[in-house]
């Protein structure tokens, strides 16, 4: 199992050392690895598992932030990386974000979110309403908490209840003034446009996001109108999945606040009405034998930055006008003619539709004390959507 | 297991130096330590984080211990944990100073909030102190007992790490037995799944030396055991589900019934958010079905949904690791994701290591009807500004090619590829030509129009470069020029820095010579002249071997260096399929990343006293140069002591176009002049920097030796030096240069197995027959050793390979020898010391 994890800054700078293990790994290990990246150019190249002359790695970088784990023995190398991305989720979660500074300056807390997060090298809980539950996050709110009370920690004195309960993501005794259950239907196309207009491919990968203020223990189904277009979900674990098995209902007791309930893939699309889409913005990459360009729009704003990378934001679509670009572009001396073409990637975003074309049916509470304000909202963004040229 | 050497990265300039400050921490700590004025807990955390933050920038703060401990009486649970970090830090560089902590962790132990009394015994078995075990007994079977299942879950891991500190002192307070009381009892699932991780460590290295732990070990994968935590795997946390998972697919189902029931109450695994789930369970289901086919293929049906979400729903971490897997199983069963094939495009955003995947992905699933669209998306790729995308994309063309599906329009989009005037296409394209050549020879008018129109001056690259020659010589009755563009080339042999180049240019020279003598007699005499004067010994061998053949007949080079060829029909793989078998068996683990078993590669701390040295550790990693994962490359290119001579470091990267591609079992098997030839072509361009000269190989077989294996040619008075010796660099280099001049199935004298329990035994066994071992390891049942042995005269190095398997008394020996001829002899040499082992 894992024997050592290392945080390291974008300028391979140890921010953090968590040994795991009786077995000590030294931190040269680090600079081996900060040569390799060197070597190979950029972090981002450098392959999720590798070998070195002592260890085997695995790393997952976010935001900068190398988050490289070490092991001498086979492991699955999906749970280390899994493993990897829920501590930088969660550290994310509980400092605002990620950077080296973050880091430094909760360097404490992130001890403590380790230390609860694995023992001996192997994986204990990543769930983030257990461990906050454990250690409340560094914020404001518990600042001023602390000052207002006195209390000077942040470690809360009881234990979560959650751990001994039967639902291990809730605890059990929560409190709500509000009683509020939001349902967000968040989509991503990915697609690939080839230079004549063809589509390629195209995928829509959804999540149903849930926010949760509720008191007690409740009990919530979810059903939608059109289940059937699902070419393959994964749950929370909260999901029970004989209901869903049999009736593509989802029955769950939520975990308190925000968390993803579902996700899912879509291949065939139906038509959906589309109403307004918002947020267009086109980039792309010069060849590199483009010397010099002059690129302009009848819409929206171009921009072309020294690598090369041109960024053109359109905004909403306008209703009057197809928006188009035009200008020149000057090839480096001796080129006749344009040998590679850019590819065109599309960002944007659908309000309040869901393009899979998703309903909801119905979203019940069991055992309710009183009624819940329910809202259910839509979006779908432009992921990997790309256009050859 | 020393790290890498480098030397640590010097503090930056506005960190702290170090000296100055840690002493005024010390001051300032020593003057709080007995302090109980308001607001010393505020002034000692300052303190504290500055301590820890020192440490972790990597300044040594263990000068403070003794303040730290003193300053441990607090009851504010982050100073007591930022102390516990610090304890845990230095305790075991000091461990006099260690004993100052015991007490007041003890104490700890004993609060009365469980989240302290956890975190203290966590510290207490961390501290890892040898000679303070005795001060681990007692908290640990508290901890065991307490109410608090947290308290309950540090301690299980605790008993581990106590093992790991002393086994014996573990194993003496009874904790195994109590921990397995646990498992099967505690209402907490992450107790229970502690406990297992623990017990499952412990009598698995227990299991050598002690038949209970070997039975206890074995009761873990009995039917109760297993289905106790079948029926509790919903409350397990997804990641103690991995392990429990793991358990339940090393168990053997009693019947067909069982195993259906066991997927039934899986099943919904497989929709868990958790990919590490997902895989765990997908590996149960392929376990338990490989012996019913037909299920086994449902279960291929099953899986495939779930898989595709995990590489497209992730990061690209993820999806990376699960690609490795995909791969794995596509090569078992190509036919699963063949309608899928689209998940396999590449996005634009993708980091390069999940494009190669997918790439490889895409040549694994063509076939006859998706081949057309697969190719013509992986034509895209190749016009793409990414160089090594590029590259990439051709080889995965070529490998389609031959595969064999829709020929024809792949020929023609290759040689459209020749047309795209860019130096990196054209380069890569034209070794994949030649090969197709070799393949199908029947394209020979079509590719050899476009190849006539490349000026060899736009070709640079040795391989490609290489490859242009290859087709010069071999088509030079089709290529009008082709004489010509040779004079040209040998024109500039003093510039050609590749030697392999060189040697592709005599014999393509030769072989131009035979067909069109008049115009090629110029070229033909700069290139003999220029090659019997090269300092590379390859080159100066060859061009003496074509002069004197050429002098002794013509007609006889002709039908050694020109002889009819027939079409390669299957170039060899690169992995054997019992390899592919073990990493299957493997599946979820880091056998698959590296596609190579894991007896190749991990295991390095328990491989016992006498383990592989780190160096040998790799050795496997230079066997299969071809195809092998970006990871083992990356360690190639890095140590080249280690692994790789520079000759393949050059071109190590990538698809099989180098060396394995070459080395086509049907031409080794035959020993007709034609063939033999053949192979002296191959081995030569194959191998030409080898440290012992390829041309006296090619001769051997030109001499329609073989390779020599009758031993009765060979008197089996074989001396053996008994001084031998070879470190262990030099023995890795020699066996990965080295062909196996034999490979042989024994078995060995049981009582001899009933002496490896003693690791040592069979090396001093083997010594004292004058062969050597240069390392071992392995666990029961299968031990694997490297032996060496010398001539008396000195005049061959003998390496063995020897894997044995204790509990069917089998040996596998590998043999590679200097001097092949006398490889049997030595073979039963070592056979019949091996069968003297035990017996004496």
């Amino acid at each position: 199992m894992l024997q050592c994890i290392f945080l390291l800054s974008d300028s391979g700078e140890v921010l953090l050392e968590k040994q795991l293990t009786g077995h000590r790994v030294d931190r040269a290990i680090c600079d081996w690895l900060w040569d390799q990246i060197l070597t190979q150019g950029e972090s981002l190249k450098l392959v999720p598992v590798i070998a070195s002359p002592t260890h085997y790695l695995f790393q997952v970088v976010r935001e900068g932030i190398t988050f490289l784990a070490c092991t001498q023995v086979e492991m699955p190398p999906l749970m280390a990386i899994e493993f990897l991305c829920r501590v930088a989720d969660v550290l994310s979660n509980y400092l605002d974000g990620l950077n080296e500074d973050v880091i430094k300056d909760n360097f404490v807390i992130v001890y403590e979110l380790l230390d609860e997060m694995i023992d001996n090298g192997f994986p204990l809980t990543t769930e983030p309403n257990i461990l906050r539950e454990m250690l409340a996050p560094p914020n404001i709110v518990s600042k001023v908490l602390s000052i207002v009370t006195g209390s000077t920690s942040n470690v809360s004195n009881t234990l979560p209840g959650a751990t001994a309960s039967c639902v291990p993501w809730r605890k059990t005794d929560l409190k709500h003034a509000t009683n509020e259950v939001y349902v967000d239907l968040v989509e991503e196309m990915d697609a690939t446009i080839n230079r004549d207009g063809n589509l390629v491919k195209c995928e829509i990968y959804g999540e149903v996001q849930v926010n949760s203020n509720l008191s007690g223990l409740p009990d919530l189904t979810l059903s939608f109108a059109n289940p059937s277009i699902f070419n393959d979900v994964s749950f929370h674990p909260c999901v029970r999945l004989r209901p869903w098995e049999a009736n593509q209902i989802l029955s769950f007791v939520p975990p308190d606040g925000q968390f993803t309930l579902m996700s899912y893939r879509v291949m065939k699309l139906k038509s959906t009405p589309i109403y307004s889409i918002d947020n267009i913005a086109v980039q792309f990459r010069l060849p590199p034998c483009v010397a010099s360009s002059d690129l302009s729009s009848n819409y929206g704003a171009v921009n072309v930055l020294v690598d090369k990378t041109c960024s053109w934001t359109i905004g909403r679509m306008p209703k009057d006008k197809a928006p188009s670009m035009s200008g020149t572009l000057v090839l480096e001396t001796g080129m006749e003619r344009l040998h590679v073409f850019p590819t065109f990637q599309v960002g944007f975003r659908i309000m309040g539709v869901a393009l899979s074309g998703l309903k909801i049916d119905k979203l019940d509470l069991k055992n309710p004390l009183s009624r819940p304000h329910k809202g259910f909202r839509a979006l779908t963004r432009g992921g990997e959507f790309q256009v050859r040229s | 297991m020393a790290p890498p050497a480098q030397s640590h990265r010097s503090p930056s300039p506005s960190q702290p130096s170090g000296k100055g400050e840690v002493s005024d921490l010390k001051t300032q700590l020593r003057q709080l330590a007995g302090s109980r004025a308001p607001g010393t807990d505020d002034t000692k955390r300052d303190l504290f984080k500055k301590v820890i933050s020192y440490m972790t920038i990597g300044i040594d703060v263990s000068s403070v211990f003794s303040e730290m401990v003193m300053c441990s009486a607090t009851s504010d649970i982050v100073l007591k944990k930022m102390c516990y970090l610090y304890v845990g830090n230095y305790a075991k560089h000091n461990p006099d100073l260690a004993l100052l902590t015991i007490n007041f962790l003890q104490r700890d132990c004993k609060d009365e909030d469980p989240m302290i009394r956890g975190l203290a015994l966590r510290s207490l078995c961390s501290l890892g102190v040898a000679n303070l075990v005795e001060y681990l007994v007692g908290p640990l079977g508290n901890g065991l007992k307490d109410g608090n299942s947290y308290v309950r879950m540090v301690a299980a891991v605790g008993v581990l790490k106590l093992y790991h500190l002393s086994a014996s002192t573990c194993l003496d307070a009874d904790f195994p037995p109590l921990l397995k009381q646990l498992m099967l009892k505690d209402k907490d699932a992450q107790v229970v799944a502690n406990c297992l991780t623990s017990l499952q460590e412990i009598w698995s290295l227990e299991a050598s030396t002690s038949e209970e732990a070997a039975r206890e070990r074995e009761t873990l994968l009995s039917k109760p055991v297993v289905y106790y935590f079948l029926n509790r795997m919903k409350e397990f946390s997804e990641w103690a589900q991995c392990i429990v998972l793991e358990l339940v697919s090393k168990y053997v189902p009693m019947d067909t019934e069982e195993i259906f029931d066991i997927m039934n109450l899986l099943e919904d695994r497989l929709h868990h958010a958790n990919g590490a789930v997902v895989l765990a369970t997908i590996k149960v289901f392929l376990h338990m079905t490989l012996s019913m086919t037909d299920v086994h293929q449902q279960v291929y049906e099953r899986i495939k949904a779930p898989l595709l979400t995990l590489v497209s729903s992730g990061s690209p971490e993820q999806s990376y690791a699960v690609l490795s897997h995909l791969h794995l199983l596509v090569m078992r069963a190509p036919y699963i994701f063949s309608s899928d094939y689209k998940h396999f495009y590449c996005q634009y955003n993708e980091p390069f290591y999940v494009k190669k995947l997918k790439l490889e992905m895409l040549t694994a699933v063509a076939n006859e009807s998706n081949t057309y669209e697969i190719v013509t998306e992986l034509c895209e790729y190749v016009a793409n500004v990414d160089i090594p995308m590029a590259r990439e994309s051709i080889r995965a063309v070529g490998k389609i090619a031959l595969q064999q599906y829709d020929v024809n329009a792949i020929v023609d989009r290759l040689l459209q590829f020749l047309e795209m005037e860019k130096e990196h296409v054209t380069a890569e394209t034209l070794v994949l030509v030649k090969d197709l050549l070799r393949k199908y020879p029947q394209w020979s008018h079509d590719c050899i129009a476009v190849v006539g129109n490349i000026s060899s001056k736009n070709v640079q690259e040795p391989k490609a470069k290489a490859a242009l020659i290859w087709m010069l010589g071999e088509y030079a009755q089709d290529m009008q020029d082709s004489p010509y563009i040779l004079e040209g080339l040998v024109e500039n042999w003093d510039e050609e820095d590749s030697a392999e180049v060189r040697l592709h240019l005599l014999t393509a020279v030769v072989k131009c010579f035979l067909r069109r003598a008049p115009e090629t007699q110029k070229a033909l005499g700069d290139a003999l002249a220029a090659g019997v004067t090269d300092f590379h010994q390859d080159v100066h061998d060859r061009a003496f071997l074509y002069y004197r053949l050429l002098k002794y007949d013509v007609s006889v080079a002709e039908r050694i260096v020109n002889p009819p060829k027939q079409a390669v029909s299957v170039f060899a793989d690169t992995q054997s399929s019992e390899m592919k078998d073990r990493i299957f068996d493997e599946f979820n683990s880091l056998s698959v990343v590296y596609q190579k078993p894991s007896y190749m590669f991990t295991d390095k701390e328990h491989r016992g006293p006498f383990a592989f040295s780190e160096e040998l550790g790799n050795l496997s990693i230079g066997t299969e140069p071809s195809d092998a994962a970006v990871a083992a490359q990356r360690v190639e290119a890095n140590d080249k002591d280690l692994l790789l001579g520079t000759s393949e470091k050059e071109e190590g990267h990538g698809y099989g176009s180098n060396g394995s591609a070459y080395s086509a079992p049907s031409y080794n098997a035959s020993t007709t002049a034609g063939a033999s030839q053949a192979h002296f072509d191959l081995v030569s361009i194959d191998q030409p920097s080898t440290v012992h000269p390829p041309v006296s190989f090619a001769i051997d077989d030109l001499l329609g030796l073989g390779m020599p294996s009758a031993p009765s040619s060979v008197p089996s008075t074989l001396q053996l030096n008994a001084k031998a010796s070879i470190d262990a660099n030099a023995f890795q280099q020699k066996w990965r240069q080295q062909p196996i001049s034999l490979s042989q199935e024994t078995s060995i004298d049981p009582r001899g197995v009933a002496g490896m329990m003693n690791p040592q035994a069979l090396p001093q066994h083997m010594q004292g027959h004058s062969i050597n071992c240069i390392a071992s390891g392995g666990q029961a049942p299968k031990f694997k050793f490297f032996f060496f042995a010398q001539k008396e005269d000195g005049s061959s190095a003998y390496l063995v390979e020897c894997i044995i398997n204790s509990s069917s008394c089998k040996v596998q020996l590998k043999i590679k020898a200097d001097e092949q001829a006398t490889s049997q002899a030595f073979s039963e040499l070592f056979q019949s010391a091996l069968s003297k082992f035990g017996s004496a």
